[in-house]
Parts: structure tokens; sequence; C-alpha cells
């Protein structure tokens, strides 16, 4: 059974839009760019303190003492929280699965480097961190976990002594019969694979502003807040105070990239206000912390994979086994991370079974977070490098072999062994206008031409399929409790037409204030300019959960087509008043009501909320004289998981495929990107440019994954990065200008068509980067399988192996 | 990463800030100078540098200039390194300067450092003191005796330690024309465009009727200065030109060097690596450039 979805709800009253699926001009860029939005560091308030955090020093240690008779007496300082205020007032943090986190402050023991051990509130920051120097900690260091197969060793440290185990998830999947398929195989292919840790590093740091009212015993957190209502529950949980007492204002902020982390911060510095008798506390995470403890750290990963393939090139079966390391507890839900990729297990393939073996660990690193693409990318390269060990050893093309395996365009929607149901596309038609748009035979040639002079070229050609609107169901199998996501917008006219549109999270600059003001405009005939968008705090807002999992673009489109649908209704029912007619005998046309048989007989919508708003008297008793209305989607048909953690997670199934042309220098090892390709295939490009945004913005990621960036600890379980001379995000000079193309295969499931296109470029560049340098390698004999391919490994690679 | 406290002065002249500098150090008192800032700021706000007092050369406008003096190259110590890189007199006089300038981090960067810090600071790693060694800079000191000059080979004493005494003040630096004909090279690999290299060298040479002559080596990165490859300059000087002896040019460095410096970039044997890789192409590039 497929997916059904109210359509008549959720489409436009217009077949020719002006704005939606045009590349308009993003309304929410000017103040972005000029820096005039609020910005959480820009903003004072009366009596506002500073805090800041002492962090421990070492990857495992027990305190036995802190000593801040010194620092208290610092001129300035207001307020010092230790572990022990934390343990009488507040919980540990909730965790997926439960009974991984800790506290904001370390209680009795610290788990990582730069786990906030102690905090202060002064009246300004320089004087919060002098004070900080003069607390003296007594610790206890104690034997580290330092990495993954450290965390499984027989004698291992524990890093949660209740759960008598460092392992937090452990089982297997079967998705079909997966062992007779590898029996029957002609060729199996193998590989392992070591991902190193890379993460979110937005522009701006995690800041907020909090202050605890102690006259109603409520709080309040302004900040860049990438998820309001989440935030919500979660401080109402670990500091206990009803959940109609938190509220969280986001405040527009510099990307988040889901490494905004908070909670900690967040936590700390609301305990710092109550404290400090309410007054309202800073705390701006600087880069530094945030580079050793924020929430910029995921994907520590270690592969063995396996592909069973027959001789002609048909793909049956995959073999998954993961070894993950979460850090510290799982407080930065990464555990999700590991379960995403059931949502594209066989990526786009007609793969007919798998098995993914998952163990998933805690260690002494620090604890890992959301980062676009949950989880994908390094799933994504094992099996696109699997993919093209198969093609090397049956001597086809790495693009034909692909080709052969595509699930066709006839077969959709296509459910996949792993459950998750894909809604539409054309795989082939995308590989065949990439390999169009870069010329791929001619890029073989020169390959060809480029090995007979003794230098290193090579192609990668890959293929992906992003899951997009994300559904918390597919996250039970790693213990997150299945709850909707709904997103919600109210769409107000005001009595002079104008209309206002409140949403529930803060600008990030992704562009979705825009997508909102093209469907209004579109729906009700107006100009962009007439529509502004705004955010709500979380207690006025509309129900939401905000941008995440790909979803906003078209989460937002169904809310606000489904609250500009309940508004028609409403101007309808006002005109058939005024125009004493039936409510039927109205449509909307061209920004008025008028009378399907005399279209002459119209009414502005300015008039009609007019009338509303300043003439109720004019209309009966009972009915509503509100220009506005709410609506709140939610994907349609998801299912819950099975005992196999099969479900219909993610609503849409994007694909792209990117063609990647470098050169290596082997003296060197130096890896230089020549050309870039990418045609991709998000249904419905509501606004072009946001796409394009997207897919950019995911392969400056993924390069950066690929070639760069790199969380380096040491073998005991010391992090070597902290500043960004360390870790190295690319910049202008390393990203490749990717030439871009479009197929658009609707979604039939959603509004308008869009799929979610968030993460589909960083969940397979780093593949794409990684199959294109093992092609050029291949002639010396050697291969990337630990990431990132620095030049200083590649050059090992090629020594070891001695030619 | 906010500062620890210290006392800040921006003195009016030169000798203001040496008679400050003096002051400071009769009282026993931590003093740093500071010109543009690029590596100080943020070694202040992670609390790696906490001197006790800041002198700011800011209003030392005197100190900025790129003038000729003679055949000499005379660069006032607080002149940008954009103005370096954006003066025609360096890009015609001094290509190699020029090259150098255009690796010292982003463009940003070169807006506000100076052109005497990076000597000051003597970063290994940094391509300064490379080029300074390469083109036998002269460095103008001024200080409570008045001034003095050095060789810019004596004057990068070892990591992040200079000849300057802590109550002098780098003033001027002076290039020296390179003789006519020569050709030169400035390699460097780095993780990003901008970042400090892993690993690089300055090559200057002479073509005398198809012979190498006064080939002068200097690699940077790979040891606590900057410093000259006398092993490699030997195995070209005075040798007809060939690729082959390029190679073993970059070998005889690269083995010479004492234990290269490791770090979460590049391992120590590929430093040498690159060293080896770098002085072959280098001296290549250098020869296409010479006049014979």
């Amino acid at each position: 059974m497929t997916t059904d979805m109210n359509n008549s709800l959720y489409e436009l009253p217009t077949e020719s839009p002006r704005f939606v699926g045009q590349q308009v001009r993003r309304i929410e860029d000017p103040a972005l760019v000029s820096g005039s939005v609020e910005f959480i560091d820009n903003v004072t308030l009366p009596g506002m303190l500073h805090a800041a955090i002492l962090r421990c020093p070492h990857p495992h240690a027990r305190i036995v003492s802190i000593d801040t008779t010194a620092a208290r007496q610092l001129p300035g300082v207001v307020a010092v929280l230790t572990g022990e205020d934390v343990k009488r007032w507040c919980n540990p943090v909730v965790t997926a699965p439960e009974g991984w986190g800790a506290y904001c402050l370390a209680v009795d023991k610290a788990r990582f480097v730069g786990e906030p051990v102690m905090a202060i509130a002064a009246t300004d920051r320089y004087i919060a961190e002098d004070a900080c120097e003069l607390v003296e900690v007594e610790y206890e260091v104690l034997p580290a976990v330092p990495d993954a197969p450290a965390a499984i060793a027989a004698d291992s440290p524990l890093l949660f002594e209740n759960q008598n185990s460092n392992v937090m998830l452990q089982r297997v999947y079967d998705w079909g019969e997966v062992e007779p398929l590898f029996e029957r195989a002609d060729h199996i292919v193998r590989e392992t694979f070591r991902w190193n840790r890379v993460g979110a590093n937005p522009m701006e740091t995690f800041g907020c502003i909090s202050q605890w009212n102690l006259a109603d015993n409520s709080l309040t957190c302004r900040g860049s807040y990438q998820t309001p209502s989440f935030m919500v529950l979660g401080r109402s949980a670990s500091l206990n105070l009803p959940s109609n007492k938190v509220r969280i204002i986001a405040h527009p902020h510099g990307g988040s990239f889901g490494g905004k982390g908070g909670p900690r911060g967040t936590d700390i510095s609301a305990l710092l206000s109550r404290k400090a008798g309410g007054r309202p506390v800073k705390y701006i995470e600087d880069r530094a912390e945030y580079l050793l403890a924020g929430g910029g750290q995921s994907w520590d990963r270690y592969y063995e994979a396996a592909l069973a393939v027959m001789a002609d090139g048909t793909v049956t079966g995959l073999k998954v086994k993961l070894l993950d390391d979460q850090g510290a507890g799982a407080e930065g839900y990464g555990t999700i991370s590991v379960a995403k990729p059931l949502a594209a297990f066989t990526g786009p393939y007609r793969i007919q079974a798998a098995q993914y073996d998952l163990t998933v660990v805690a260690t002494n690193r620090a604890p890992t977070f959301a980062y676009r693409g949950y989880g994908p990318p390094p799933h994504n390269l094992v099996l696109e490098t699997l993919m093209d060990s198969a093609a090397r050893e049956l001597g086809i093309d790495s693009a034909e072999i692909r080709r052969r395996n595509y699930i066709q365009p006839e077969q959709f929607p296509y459910t996949i062994p792993s459950g998750n149901e894909y809604d539409s596309g054309n795989y082939p038609e995308v590989l065949a206008r990439a390999l169009q748009m870069a010329d791929y035979e001619a890029l073989r040639a020169q390959q060809q031409t480029a090995r007979d002079e003794g230098r290193y070229l090579g192609i990668g050609v890959v293929s992906t399929v992003e899951p997009g609107v994300f559904d918390w169901n597919a996250y039970r199998t790693a213990g997150v409790q299945g709850v909707g996501v709904p997103e919600g917008a109210r769409v107000n006219f005001d009595m002079l037409g104008q209309v206002t549109v409140t949403v529930g999270f803060a600008l990030e600059g992704q562009g979705q204030y825009t997508v909102a003001a093209q469907v209004v405009a579109d729906y009700f005939g107006l100009e962009m300019d007439a529509v502004r968008v705004v955010c709500a705090s979380s207690d006025a807002a509309p129900p939401h959960f905000g941008p995440g999992g790909s979803r906003v673009g078209v989460a937002l489109t169904g809310a606000v087509l489904g609250a500009c649908h309940k508004i028609a209704e409403k101007f309808r029912r006002v005109g058939a008043v005024l125009l004493q007619c039936e409510p039927d005998d109205l449509e909307l046309a061209g920004g008025a009501v008028r009378m399907r048989e005399r279209p002459e007989a119209q009414l502005g919508l300015a008039d009609l909320a007019g009338t509303m708003l300043a003439r109720s008297d004019l209309l009966p008793p009972d009915m509503d004289p509100h220009p506005g209305a709410t609506h709140v989607w939610t994907p349609p048909g998801r299912t819950e998981p099975d005992e196999q953690g099969r479900c219909k997670s993610y609503l849409t199934a994007a694909n792209a495929t990117h063609v990647v042309l470098v050169e290596v220098d082997p003296d060197t090892g130096v890896t230089e990107i020549l050309k870039y390709v990418i045609v991709d295939d998000c249904g419905t490009r509501l606004n072009p440019a946001n796409v394009e945004g997207q897919v950019q913005g995911g392969v400056a990621q993924g390069v950066g994954a690929a070639l760069l960036e790199q969380y380096v600890y040491t073998e005991d379980g010391q992090p070597l990065v902290s500043t960004f001379a360390d870790y190295l995000m690319p910049t202008l000079h390393e990203v490749p200008i990717t030439q871009k193309g479009a197929v658009v295969t609707p979604s039939p499931f959603t509004p308008l068509g869009a799929k979610g296109c968030g993460e589909g470029s960083i969940h397979i560049t780093p593949a794409a980067v990684i199959c294109a340098i093992n092609d050029a390698l291949q002639p010396l004999g050697v291969k990337v399988r630990e990431t990132p391919a620095s030049p200083s490994r590649i050059w090992n690679l090629i020594r070891e192996a001695g030619t | 990463m906010k500062p620890a406290p210290f006392d800040y002065y921006a003195p009016d002249t030169l000798s203001d800030v040496v008679a400050l500098l003096q002051r400071l150090e009769n009282d026993d008192i931590d003093a740093k100078v500071l010109a543009g800032g690029q590596s100080l700021l943020p070694m202040l706000s992670l609390r790696v540098a906490r001197p006790e007092a800041l002198v700011d050369l800011r209003k030392l406008a005197d100190l900025n200039y790129i003038r000729e003096e003679g055949d000499t190259l005379a660069i006032g110590a607080m002149t940008t390194k954009s103005a370096v890189e954006d003066s025609p007199l360096v890009q015609r006089r001094q290509p190699l300067l020029h090259a150098a300038t255009r690796l010292v981090g982003h463009r940003q960067i070169r807006n506000r450092g100076s052109f005497g810090g990076s000597f000051t600071q003597a970063d290994p790693a940094s391509e300064y003191p490379a080029a300074a060694i390469a083109l036998d800079m002269e460095l103008k000191v001024v200080g409570p005796d008045g001034e003095r000059r050095v060789a810019a080979q004596d004057f990068f004493i070892t990591y992040m330690t200079t000849d300057l005494d802590t109550t002098e003040v780098l003033t001027e630096i002076r290039v020296p024309a390179l003789p006519a004909g020569t050709g030169w090279s400035f390699q460097e690999i780095a993780r990003r465009h901008g970042d400090f290299a892993m690993a690089g060298v300055a090559v200057t040479l002479r073509v005398e009727n198809g012979v190498c002559r006064a080939p002068r080596i200097v690699a940077f990165g790979v040891g606590a200065t900057a410093l000259r490859l006398p092993e490699a300059e030997q195995v070209v000087d005075g040798k007809a030109l060939d690729s082959a002896l390029f190679q073993e040019a970059g070998h005889a460095g690269a083995a010479a060097l004492e234990e290269p410096s490791s770090d979460v970039h590049a391992s120590a044997d590929y430093r040498r690596q690159l060293v080896a890789v770098l002085v072959a192409r280098g001296l290549a590039e250098a020869v296409a450039r010479s006049a014979a």
C-alpha cells in the first residue's frame, strides 16, 4: 500500500504561479548578510552577567575537591556553580538510548576533556575567565577509554559504571536472506574503512542568555537555537520545571548544521541566573570551547563491509559491520546517526537483502552530536567504494555498474530491504545527464593520456539517495521514543490586507522564509512584499520542530498551504455574505474572491480582511471574523518500525549523481579537484537558488570531510584540535565551484511535489572525492581507506606499497 | 577566550617606545610589542601569551614605507604585508619577496599584519624568514644604545626566538638587489591555501654557460628556524644543469635535515619528503627563470 495524501488541501489555486519554482531573491538575506538581525551576542539585557566555564583537562577523572574561595573574592564575580548545586537541582540530560547522559556540570567525575566542571557568572566575560583561573580543582585521573576498539576490550574502564559496559547498543539487523545471496554470489568484494571524527562548524558558535524568574519560577532562554520546542522539553526535564514554564526565544543565527548543541550551556547559564537572584546570564561558547567539546563532533567509525555480486555485475547483497564511537555518552543524540542509514541503506540500487551489524560504544572522547546528513556520509562512502571495487574486479566501468543496478523509474514507490519507501525518481536519467555534462568519455581519455605521461588522474562517479523529511520513527531503533514531527505555520491577514506568517524556527540562512512567502504570495495573488515571515517564541509559536532532516522546505510548504486553504474558506464564507450568494459560488483568483459565473462580482482580499476585523457586525454572529489560520503539517503515511527496524520513515527520496575529476601528485600526496559535476533530482524545485545553495554548501562540507577535517585525538584520549589551525575547514580555495544540472521527478507524496534537499550533497561528496582518488591511485596499487585523504596519508600509502 | 589583564601603551615616537621598553624592563615588567597583532592577539586571547604590558606601535607612522636606496629596497617594519604585495617596486625588483608575500595567510591577514611582525615573530613555518635568508636581507634594529644592523642569517636564533633584545624594536628591513640574471623560486605545500606551510623552500641561483652558480637553497617549516641547505647547494653548485641532479640535491637537503617537526598535519618523514620534492622543483623553476 502506498502513501496517501489529501492533495486538494496542498495545492496552489493557480496553474501559473509567479513565484513558486522561480529563482526569486531571498527575503531574509539582506538582514542576515548586513548583520542587522539580532544575533545573540549583540543582545544586552539590563543587569546582564557573563558566564565562563571551567573545563576538565583530563579524558577521565574523578573530582576530589573544588575550591572556589579565591574566585568568589574576585571583584565582579556574582555567582559560582558547581556539581554540588547541579546534583541538588537537576537531572542528567535525557538520552537515547536512556541512561547514557551526564549532568550539565560534571558530578563526581568527568568523562572527556572539555567537560564543564564549574561555572562562574561575573559582570563581564574577562572577569569570569580570570575567576575560573583562581579555582582549584583536585582530580584523581582515571584510566581512559581513548577509542572505540578500546571501549570493547575485555578489561576496559567503564564510562558509566551503572551500565556495566561501554556498549550502548548492539544488534544485528537482517533484512532478507542475505547469507544465501552471499553463498550464491560469483564475487564477494570486501573493504574496511576508518572514518575519522568530523563535524559541524557554523560561523557562529552556540550562545544564549538565560533568565530565571524567581517570582514565578519560570525560565526564559534567548539564543541561537535550531530546534526550540525540543529545547523546551529537554530543559523541562533537566531543570525540573513544568514545560509551560520554559520559554525559548530563538534568535537568528549564523548557521547550525546540527552542531549548535546548547543543552549544557543553557542549563548552566540558567542555573547561574537562579543563583544570581534572577539576573540574566549570557553564555557565548567560544571557538576553542566549540572545537574541544561543543556540538561539533560527529561520526567516528570503523567499518567492515562486503558486497555480493553476480558475474554480470548485478549486486545482490550488502553486509555492513559498524563499530561506532559516540564519545562520552549519548547526550548529543549522535546515536541517531547510526540509525539514519536505514532510510537509504542500499542507496539507489536494487540490492535484494542486507545486513547491518551494529555496535555503538561510549569512549572518553567528546560526545557526538548531529551533523548535517546525520550519519549516511560514511555509510555511502562504504557502499560506493564497494561498488567501485566490484566494477574493478569485474572489469566493468564504474558508471556502468551503477546503471545496471539502479531501481528503475517504473518501480516506484519502491521499498528497500531496510524498510523505507522511496517515493519517485529517475536514476538512469540523472546519471546520463551527469555523464553528458562531464563529457565522461573525454574524461576517461584524458585520464589515459595523463597516465601515459606518468600523471595520476582519477574519476569518481557516484550516486546517492537522500532521504528527506524525517520522522522520529526512523530512530526508535536507536532508542528514541517515536513521536510526530509537526511543523506549523500561522498565516494572518491584517485589516489592510498585509500578511504575516508566524513560524517556530529562527533564521539560519537556508531561505525557508522566502519559500513561505513565495507560497503565500502565489496562493492569494499577492506580491511577495506583502508577506512577512516572523519567528515566535516557543510559547507563542504554532507547534513546530524546526530545521532538521531535510524537512522544513517540504513541511513548511504543507503548513502554509494548509493555513492558506483555511483562510480561503473563511474568505469565501464572508464573501458569500457580502455578495449574497453561497460560498461554493465563489472562487479565489487574482488576489480577490469572485463569483465563478460572474467574475466581475468580486471582493479584494484587503476588503474581506478589513470587513472581518473592522466591521464584524456585518457578519452573522457565528461566523469567525479572523482572517487568519494555523495549520500543522506532518508527513503522511509513516509507519512504526517492526522488529528489524523496518518502517516508512523518510517521506521523500531525492537522488543525485556526482562526477569528479581529481589529480593526485604521487610525490607529495596532494589531491587537486579539477572538475566537479552534479546532477540532482529533488522533485519540484520551489526556489532553485535555495536548492543550488544547499548543493554547493554540502559539497564544501563533503570536501572538508574527504580531504581536510579531522578531530585528532592522541592514543591517550587527549584532543589535539583546539583552533582552526588544527581543524581545517575548507575555504573558497579548496571547494570546487560545481557545474550543476537538474532532473525533476516530483514527489507524489508532498505538497507541490518537492523533496528534501538539504543533505544529499554532503551525503555523497566524500564518497565521490575518495572514489576519484582511488581511481587515480589504482596504477600504484594502493587505496585510501581512511578519511581524510590528507597528503601525508596518501604519500604514506604510496611509500608503504613501495611503488 | 579573553586575554588576561595587561597594561596598554601606545607611544607617539620611536624614542618613546624604546624608553618605555627600557623602563618596563627595569621594573621587571614583562612587555610585548604589538604591531599588526595577527599572531599576538590570538595568543593573548588563548592566554598562551600573557604579558603584563603591551606596547603598541600603531602611532609610529614613519615606519611605514617602501623606498629605493641605491640598489637596496628599504621597507619600514610597520608597512603592511598588503602594501608590500601591491608595491610595483617590490614586484619589479624583488619578485621572490612578492611571491612569498602572496603566500602569507590570506589577504585580510595581510591587510592588518605588519611586514616586520613576521620577522620578530620568527615562526619557523612562516615565509618571510626564509625569503630573508635567501635574499640576504639586513634588519635595522633600534634600542637604548642606538641603531644596529643584523644579517637575516644571524637574526633568527631558534623557534620563535630572534636576536632582538626585549628593549629593542625592529624598524626597517633592507633587501639588497639580486645580481642580474638571478633565477628564483619560492615553493611551499600547505594543507590549505593561506595556511602555514608543512614545508617550503626558497631558491636563488645564476646560470652561466649552462652551469649553476651561487645556488642558495633555504627550507622552512621543517626545523626550529628557516635554514639554508648547504648539502643541497653543493650538489648543484658549479654543475651542469640536469633534472636528475636537482632530485639528488633534494635528497641531499632532505637527508641533512635534523629531525623535522611533526604535528597533526605532517610527520617528520613526510616533511623530509616534501623538502626533497620542493628543492628539486624549486631548482628547476629557478633555472627556468634565470636570464641565461
